[in-house]
């Protein structure tokens, strides 16, 4: 699909729209809802059932997410599982698990070097997809050598599992289609603006809600959201997010054309966003006073949320640790 | 190469042949005059090529795009060339009035002034009004042919310098306070105007009072209808934010984070990773804060509240690296005295740049008076007491 930027960014208002339609009604949606809605498939070429976009496309989807604090495999499959497939070469393999991806009859997870401790819905998955510089070996769950085991997770919207996949039991190795350490680089980049995006559509939702409840709220005979202190904050976390969106905004066109500093833009929308956003969600609960530290009430699923994500894929310091070689 | 990157081109030669290598030292201790000398040298060299005023519209020497004006900005900042200071209110606030609510005599007379090095300053606060702006008490009472003027202003930025003043002052003292205000074209040689410098917190005399004991000033320097002069001043406070912002954020982007860099790098403390952790924390946030003004320019994220939260997002993060650089630096900072004239607000001198930040925290609206107003007009919550 060929399209202008002024036509990507109304296909990319629609999805959006879609998606937070289709979120608010099931926020669990299953693999075969994600291709369904045409979401694993995205990047998929369109000879083999996918839509042919960009990461631009898969990054709002994740948005999407973060603000429902849905729960899914979309970052395990569509994400990384399918990201890593197509940084392979072509081949009949790749094609074939390419089109399952797209069509919701497979959920390959990728697992990137020293992440296979947490693995993101690895536990449903139908392939693992073992990345070593050497290129990528296919596993399947279930087979001899091969372990994975569902790990449990404060953030109960975030499925994690550990992975073993022992040296003999994989099949072939399948080679990338560039330069190996680059590719990796470029996976890890992926994971960290994926993620990032997360972290803004949920810390939006938060501000969101917290600003409806705090314009109806009512002590001391006045709406607390007339109170300064609370409107400051309420300004405070807006600004915070502005800043991450541009920041992700930055890092997912970088990512999606293959920019060569796309990593420096990648590290500053993933240390941004996710450290804002838990940030975000705390003043959130602090907005809500006691009804937010409910259960019920649900904010502290978005600050789980948003705590996770920070840790996900490099901590705010790690990343800043790697911008700072440039120096 | 397209047209932009030969653009870009052009500008970053023509700053290698013209910004003078030496002139933070030359600037460094200057007088007054010495200041004042130096930035009329700058504004028509920069007129000569074009780009004293790139913001205008192209009749009154102006018209550059903003893809050009982003590009222009960027690589003074690059090449750290000296900022426009002086004419800093004329080419910015006096132009914006004068466009949106001048006559076209009063636009004949005044904007090629501009261009030939015509200062102006703004007298809009005063002891009693400062964040409560319409509270104002100055007075021009109709008289005739002209209006007499008389009150006190205060912390007019530039005002000792000024041949012109954008002034605020009430025409109706017994209308409700935003209603009976008038907005005039003061003439500052005008008699019974009377400036006196206050020497600010870094040490410098920038800001003026102002005194105005019956000074006359004809009727056709009212600008905009009479007790409309509230409005005016909204429409035109704002107007000039954008681009102005995205060259400060620029400045901050380029030399400023490269001072930041060099001076932690001077002090041997470069491999220390608390310290690289909070450089690249600036670094993140400044690029956040360049692509907020770009946005802003562009008009794609246009927010009701966008001019504040730019505002609010670059003084309170200039105020945060220059306190850093603060730190970095330790007491051997401490014994320069002086910074030079002409330089943006990190010109590496972290004790007095820090210092100097309050220059943006507290002019133009407050920073708690910003957060009220993206709280109130970009998030929509009731207003306060
Ligand atoms: C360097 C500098 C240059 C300036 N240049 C010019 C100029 O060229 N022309 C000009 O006209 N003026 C100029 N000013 C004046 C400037 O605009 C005012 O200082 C500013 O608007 C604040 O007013 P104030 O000083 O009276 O402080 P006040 O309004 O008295 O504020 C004192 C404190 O109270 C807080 N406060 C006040 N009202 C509220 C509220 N509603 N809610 C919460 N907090 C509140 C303020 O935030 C501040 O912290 C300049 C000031 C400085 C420092």
């Amino acid at each position: 699909m060929t399209v202008t930027g002024a036509e990507a960014a109304e296909v990319r208002e629609e999805l959006r729209d879609v998606a937070r339609s289709l979120l608010a009604g099931d926020p669990a949606p299953s693999a075969k809802r994600l291709a369904s809605a045409g979401w694993t498939g995205l990047e998929v070429p369109e000879e083999l059932g996918g839509a042919g976009v960009t990461f631009a496309e898969t990054a709002v989807i994740c948005e999407e997410l973060g603000r429902a604090a849905a729960v899914s495999s979309f970052l395990g499959a569509a994400v990384l599982g399918a990201g890593t497939l197509l940084e392979l070469s072509p081949s009949a393999a790749r094609d074939d698990l390419l089109a399952a991806v797209a069509a919701g009859d497979a959920t390959p997870v990728a697992v990137l070097p020293g992440e296979a401790g947490f693995v993101p819905s690895a536990a449903s998955a139908t392939h693992l997809l073992v990345v070593e510089p050497g290129g990528v070996t296919v596993a399947v769950p279930g087979d001899a050598g091969v372990s994975v085991e569902a790990l449990p997770v404060i953030d109960e919207t975030s499925r994690l599992a550990r992975v073993s996949v022992s040296g003999a039991s994989g099949g072939p190795v399948l080679p990338f289609a560039g330069d190996p350490s680059a590719v990796i680089g470029r996976l890890r980049d992926r994971a960290a603006v994926a993620v990032a995006c997360d972290s803004l559509g949920a810390a939006e939702a938060m501000l969101e809600t917290t600003v409806a409840y705090v314009k109806t709220r009512e002590q001391f005979g006045r709406a607390v959201g007339s109170f300064q202190a609370v409107q400051h904050a309420c300004a405070d976390m807006l600004v915070a997010l502005r800043v991450s969106r541009e920041l992700v905004s930055a890092a997912v066109t970088a990512v999606a054309g293959g920019a060569p500093d796309a990593w420096v833009r990648a590290a500053m929308a993933k240390s941004h966003a996710c450290a804002a956003a838990v940030d975000v969600a705390g003043q959130a609960m602090q907005l809500h006073g006691g009804i937010g530290y409910t259960w019920e009430s649900g904010v502290h699923v978005y600050l789980k949320r948003a705590l996770l994500n920070r840790s996900l894929f490099g901590s705010p310091a790690g990343h800043r640790q790697r911008l700072a070689t440039r120096y | 190469m397209t047209d932009l990157e030969e653009y870009r081109q052009s500008v970053r030669r023509w700053c290698a042949d013209h910004v003078p290598p030496d002139w933070r030292a030359r600037q460094t201790g200057v007088t007054g005059a010495g200041f004042a000398q130096f930035q009329q040298w700058w504004f028509a060299e920069l007129r000569s090529a074009g780009w004293a005023v790139p913001h205008w519209p192209a009749e009154w020497g102006g018209g550059l795009s903003v893809a050009e004006q982003e590009i222009l900005y960027s690589e003074l900042a690059a090449a750290d060339a000296p900022r426009l200071v002086l004419q800093f209110v004329a080419i910015h606030h006096a132009a914006a009035t004068l466009l949106a609510a001048g006559t076209p005599e009063q636009r004949r007379r005044h904007l090629p002034a501009i261009l030939d090095g015509e200062v102006w300053c703004q007298g809009f606060s005063e002891p009693g009004a400062g964040s409560d702006l319409a509270s104002l008490r100055t007075t021009a009472l109709r008289d005739g042919g002209a209006y007499i003027a008389d009150g006190q202003k205060l912390w007019a930025s530039g005002a000792a310098h000024a041949d012109w003043c954008l002034l605020l002052a009430r025409t109706d003292p017994a209308a409700p306070k935003r209603k009976g205000i008038s907005y005039f074209l003061l003439d500052m040689k005008t008699p019974g105007v009377d400036v006196r410098p206050v020497r600010n917190a870094v040490g410098e005399s920038h800001f003026c009072e102002i005194f105005l004991a019956g000074a006359r000033i004809p009727a056709e320097n009212l600008i905009g209808p009479e007790n409309a002069g509230w409005q005016v001043a909204q429409q035109t406070l704002g107007a000039e934010r954008g681009l102005t912002m995205l060259e400060l954020a620029e400045r901050l982007g380029h030399a400023g984070f490269r001072w930041l860099v060099a001076s932690c790098r001077e002090a041997g403390l470069l491999d220390d990773s608390r310290v690289t952790d909070t450089l690249a924390g600036f670094e993140t946030e400044i690029e956040g804060l360049r692509g907020l003004c770009r946005s802003q320019v562009a008009g794609t994220s246009a927010g009701p509240a966008d001019a504040s939260v730019v505002k609010l997002y670059y003084s309170e993060l200039l105020q945060r690296m220059t306190d850093f650089g603060v730190t970095v630096t330790g007491v051997p900072g401490f014994t320069a005295l002086a910074k030079p004239a002409s330089s943006g607000w990190e010109s590496g001198i972290w004790p007095l740049d820090f210092i100097g930040s309050w220059e943006w925290t507290i002019p133009g609206g407050t920073s708690e008076i910003q957060r009220t107003i993206i709280a109130e007009r970009g998030l929509g919550l009731p207003r306060g007491a």
